[in-house]
């Protein structure tokens, strides 16, 4: 199962993962700490902090229930029930379906606008000089090392109730996306920067003695290759957005049309309605992972590497 | 310390990379293990090394049987394409890194250095950080970091590859003079014959994971077992249904050999040139002449010529 | 690119960062400032908020060394060696970034607390995940897993085993190699990845909030402060007052990464 890369923020950097499990020849000589006793504290510690946890979310999700009949532990004996109709129903409660589909829509908005100024931005620092530059670079990095609750407090400066600008998106779809292309900016950005860096300016150069203008070169020469990284930051930026809390829950305000599924899903927390925060939670994971996954797959299949 | 290698394999997958290797390397030799990009030869020098272990076979060195004992007791010296420097230490700590290992006190481990920049000409540079060097200096380096422990074998694994062709001439002197002063025992692996006809004084070809011919490199050069150690190490062409060497032939008047053609492209190279001739059989040779000999003779294309063997010319 | 064509790029680039980033940077520092210095320092010198400032670094001092540790052997297992079930233990790494936190919140409370599977045995046992201090840890942890790993591993394949062959053919053993070869190539990586670690830490909203409980003065960390400000107390200054000690340590972090980028940019060059 392939996965991406979770950190934008180096520039020279940002292959799909696929990428950094390359082959490799066992080396003897590593430090003799990780044979057995360390191997074991690792298994174990990431057990503890994620494979149970995770577990435990879709074991309650999805109602999974084990019974055995008959005396015996042997597992043949095991009856595995998954109460999909309990999952079904917390998922297209009210509330539930409207934040869910919120959010979906919400973050492929997001995702495609960064996508297409990721590229733009991308373009500007890699091709262009000028001064001040060096401050944009900067702030690219500047949502990623940002608390989302920080961010959240900055945007609710400037557009919420008291807008020194007077521009009041509290409570508003757009102010919800505001916060998204934020948070998911660097994502998209550094996704594309390496490969736009490492492109040959020689084919461009080419397609304009052809007599192919700006862009045109643009759309037949550049894009082929870059079309791969703007999917993997597709697909990173998504998954961001899909999970954001932190800097929509203040403009968000209260429950109403601008609840989003994560927003949702704390409600429910505080409601002390676990099984239903589980049963949305696992749909929303399962939502993520499939858009990852297949952004993932097909961008690091269709990715030219420049040696 | 001699080398020797008996029955050696290493299989990486389906692909033998050694395959059954018989080789006596001599006390105080400089071998050159030669041979085409996949041949085995980086392995093999590997299964020497201990940094691989093989599938069957032993190594043994000096006599005794080495295959199971770990590379930091075999007391070697390796040298990497790549150079391998500690990128964070300076050239002193770099050379002195095997003998802190071994614990020598700080005073001899300066002392030893010191003779080490000299004997590699590196005198002044101890502070230096390898960035800082060039590369055919932090090759100097490698080699007396690998030397600084007075090793018992010397292995070189394409030490000048990586370094442009001037540099390289440079430094295969140099390392052929160190040989003389310093006759460890030498194994170097390298793809360009030239070099290793220039620094050998044995010769070991592999192809495809085995030893196809090994001796004195003059001895392979003119008599090859194979046609592929013939081509491997000397320009070839084929004459008579025999491989020959160009400059083994020589062209003159029609009617003074028994084989005739014509002369289909002249290229000079500097005060050499190749003459390619179709003979009337229908095959091509070719044939190395000084540029001399193609102004005195007149040669042009589409003359007719004879060919035949220089050592034919008193028959 | 034709000149209009690269002014109209520019253009667009800028006063799309500018509305996005600049313009709330701007204005959060002036509505911190709004009632001027000593009002901000006041705010921010509050019990409740120095003892929010306190748990974020305790919890930082836990989980950083901890996922420092972690990620720099699970680099040395991935880089280094193949086994079974190494595409699975780097999936797992990478779990932490593609789902929301206020998930992860909820699975740590599915797993560990007495609603969940192990609440009822650990509370016999006086252990006490939901609503204390251990379960933010626990969130912390989970959500800054993947950073420093993720710094190190492309470093670890691109250094390639030759230094480290090198230094056993001079006799060392395989502790010397790590401490003497292996750690000081990376440790650049590594001081990247704990930074972003540091940064992550700290920040930490939504599982923090799940699992807390939100107690003020106990189970309150900075961000969870700074949220509580505005959602309960409507304390504007107070909210704005801790964004900005919060932003302005995220800021250092930044630089810091700016720096080590441009360092480790260097050495590349150097050794190209």
């Amino acid at each position: 199962m392939p996965t991406t890369t979770p950190l934008p923020p180096t520039s020279h950097e940002s292959a799909p993962l696929s990428a950094s499990l390359a082959p490799c020849r066992s080396s003897r000589f590593s430090p003799p700490l990780l044979a057995g006793g360390g191997s074991a504290l690792l298994v174990g510690y990431l057990s503890l902090i994620v494979l149970i946890p995770i577990a435990a979310l879709i074991s309650h999700g999805l109602s999974i229930s084990v019974a055995t009949h008959g005396a015996g532990l042997a597992f043949w004996r095991w009856h595995v029930l998954i109460g999909l109709k309990t999952f079904w129903s917390a998922v297209t409660a009210s509330g539930a379906k409207e934040a869910i589909v919120l959010s979906l829509w919400l973050s492929l908005s997001v995702a495609a606008i960064n996508s297409i100024m990721g590229v733009a931005i991308a373009w500007v620092l890699v091709r262009d000089k000028f001064i001040g530059k060096g401050l944009i670079e900067a702030s690219i990095d500047l949502p990623f090392a940002l608390p989302t609750i920080v961010a959240g407090v900055l945007l609710l400066a400037i557009y919420g109730v008291d807008s020194p600008i007077h521009v009041d998106l509290f409570e508003t779809w757009m102010g919800l996306m505001l916060a998204l292309l934020f948070v998911t900016l660097p994502f998209s950005v550094r996704a594309v920067q390496p490969v736009l860096a490492s492109l040959d300016l020689e084919s461009e150069d080419a397609a304009r003695t052809l007599g192919a203008g700006g862009v045109r070169t643009f759309f037949t020469v550049v894009f082929p290759s870059l079309w791969p990284a703007v999917l993997g930051g597709f697909g990173l930026a998504f998954a961001r957005a899909i999970g954001e809390f932190g800097s929509i829950s203040l403009i968000a305000g209260g429950v109403g049309r601008t609840t989003v599924a994560s927003n949702y899903i704390y409600n429910l927390t505080q409601g002390f309605l676990w099984t239903n925060a589980a049963a949305v939670s696992t749909a929303l994971l399962v939502l993520s992972l499939v858009v990852l996954i297949t952004t993932n797959v097909l961008s690091s299949r269709y990715q030219k590497r420049t040696l | 310390m001699s080398i020797s290698l008996k029955h050696l394999s290493k299989r990486y997958g389906e692909t033998h990379a050694v395959d059954d290797v018989n080789a006596e390397i001599r006390h105080g030799s400089l071998t050159a293990i030669l041979g085409p990009s996949g041949s085995g030869k980086s392995t093999l020098l590997k299964l020497i090394s201990g940094l691989e272990r093989p599938d069957e076979g032993t190594v043994e060195i000096d006599g005794a049987d080495v295959t199971s004992v770990d590379t930091r007791h075999r007391d070697i010296g390796f040298c990497f394409q790549s150079y391998a420097p500690f990128r964070h230490m300076n050239v002193a700590k770099n050379i002195g890194f095997g003998l802190k290992v071994r614990k020598r006190p700080a005073s001899d481990i300066d002392k030893r250095v010191k003779e080490l920049l000299a004997l590699v000409k590196l005198e002044g540079k101890e502070n230096n950080y390898p960035a800082q060097l060039s590369g055919g200096e932090r090759q100097r380096m490698a080699l007396a970091r690998a030397l600084a422990i007075e090793p018992r074998v010397l292995l070189l694994d394409e030490p000048f590859g990586a370094l442009d062709a001037v540099v390289r001439l440079e430094l295969r002197q140099w390392l052929k003079e160190l040989h003389h002063q310093l006759p460890v025992t030498t194994v170097l692996v390298t793809h360009d014959q030239q070099e290793a006809m220039e620094v050998a004084d044995q010769l070991i070809v592999m192809r495809s994971g085995r030893v196809v011919q090994s001796g004195n490199p003059l001895a392979l050069y003119e008599s090859p077992a194979t046609s592929f150690v013939h081509e491997f190490l000397g320009p070839s062409t084929i004459f008579g249904g025999v491989v020959t060497r160009p400059h083994d032939l020589e062209l003159v008047a029609v009617h003074h050999a028994e084989v005739k053609g014509r002369i289909t492209k002249i290229v000079s190279l500097g005060f050499e040139a190749q003459v390619t001739v179709e003979l009337n059989d229908g095959t091509t040779t070719w044939v190395q002449l000084s540029r001399n000999e193609i102004s005195t003779m007149g040669l042009r294309v589409a003359l007719l010529v004879g060919v035949r063997r220089r050592d034919d010319a008193d028959a | 690119m034709k000149d209009s064509h690269r002014w109209a790029l520019r253009s667009v680039v800028l006063i799309y960062l500018g509305i996005l980033v600049g313009l709330p940077v701007v204005f959060m520092v002036i509505k911190a400032f709004s009632h001027g210095f000593p009002a901000f320092w006041n705010e921010i010198t509050q019990p409740d908020a120095l003892s929010a400032l306190k748990l974020s670094l305790e919890v930082a001092a836990i989980a950083v060394p901890i996922n420092t540790a972690v990620g720099v052997g699970a680099a040395i297992l991935i880089a280094r060696h193949n086994f079974v079930g190494k595409r699975f233990l780097d999936v797992i790494f990478d779990v932490p970034v593609a789902v929301s936190p206020v998930i992860i919140g909820v699975a740590l409370v599915l797993a560990y607390s007495r609603v969940g599977w192990f609440g009822a045995p650990l509370a016999h046992w006086g252990i006490n995940v939901l609503f204390s201090p251990l379960g933010i840890v626990f969130a912390t942890a989970a959500v800054s897993l993947p950073y420093v790993l993720r710094s190190i591993v492309p470093v670890l394949y691109e250094l390639g085993m030759d230094q480290e062959h090198a230094a056993r053919t001079l006799g060392a053993g395989r502790l010397r190699i790590f401490w003497s070869v292996t750690l000081p190539a990376i440790r650049w990586a590594v001081l990247y990845g704990v930074t972003l670690t540091i940064a992550r830490t700290l920040g930490e909203f939504g599982a923090v909030l799940v699992v807390s409980g939100n107690i003020s003065g106990k189970t309150q960390t900075l961000p969870i402060y700074i949220f509580d400000s505005w959602d309960q107390r409507f304390d504007t200054l107070g909210t704005y007052s801790g964004a900005l000690v919060l932003a302005l340590l995220s800021m250092v972090a930044l630089a810091v990464l700016a720096l080590l980028r441009r360092r480790e940019r260097k050495l590349r060059v150097d050794l190209a």
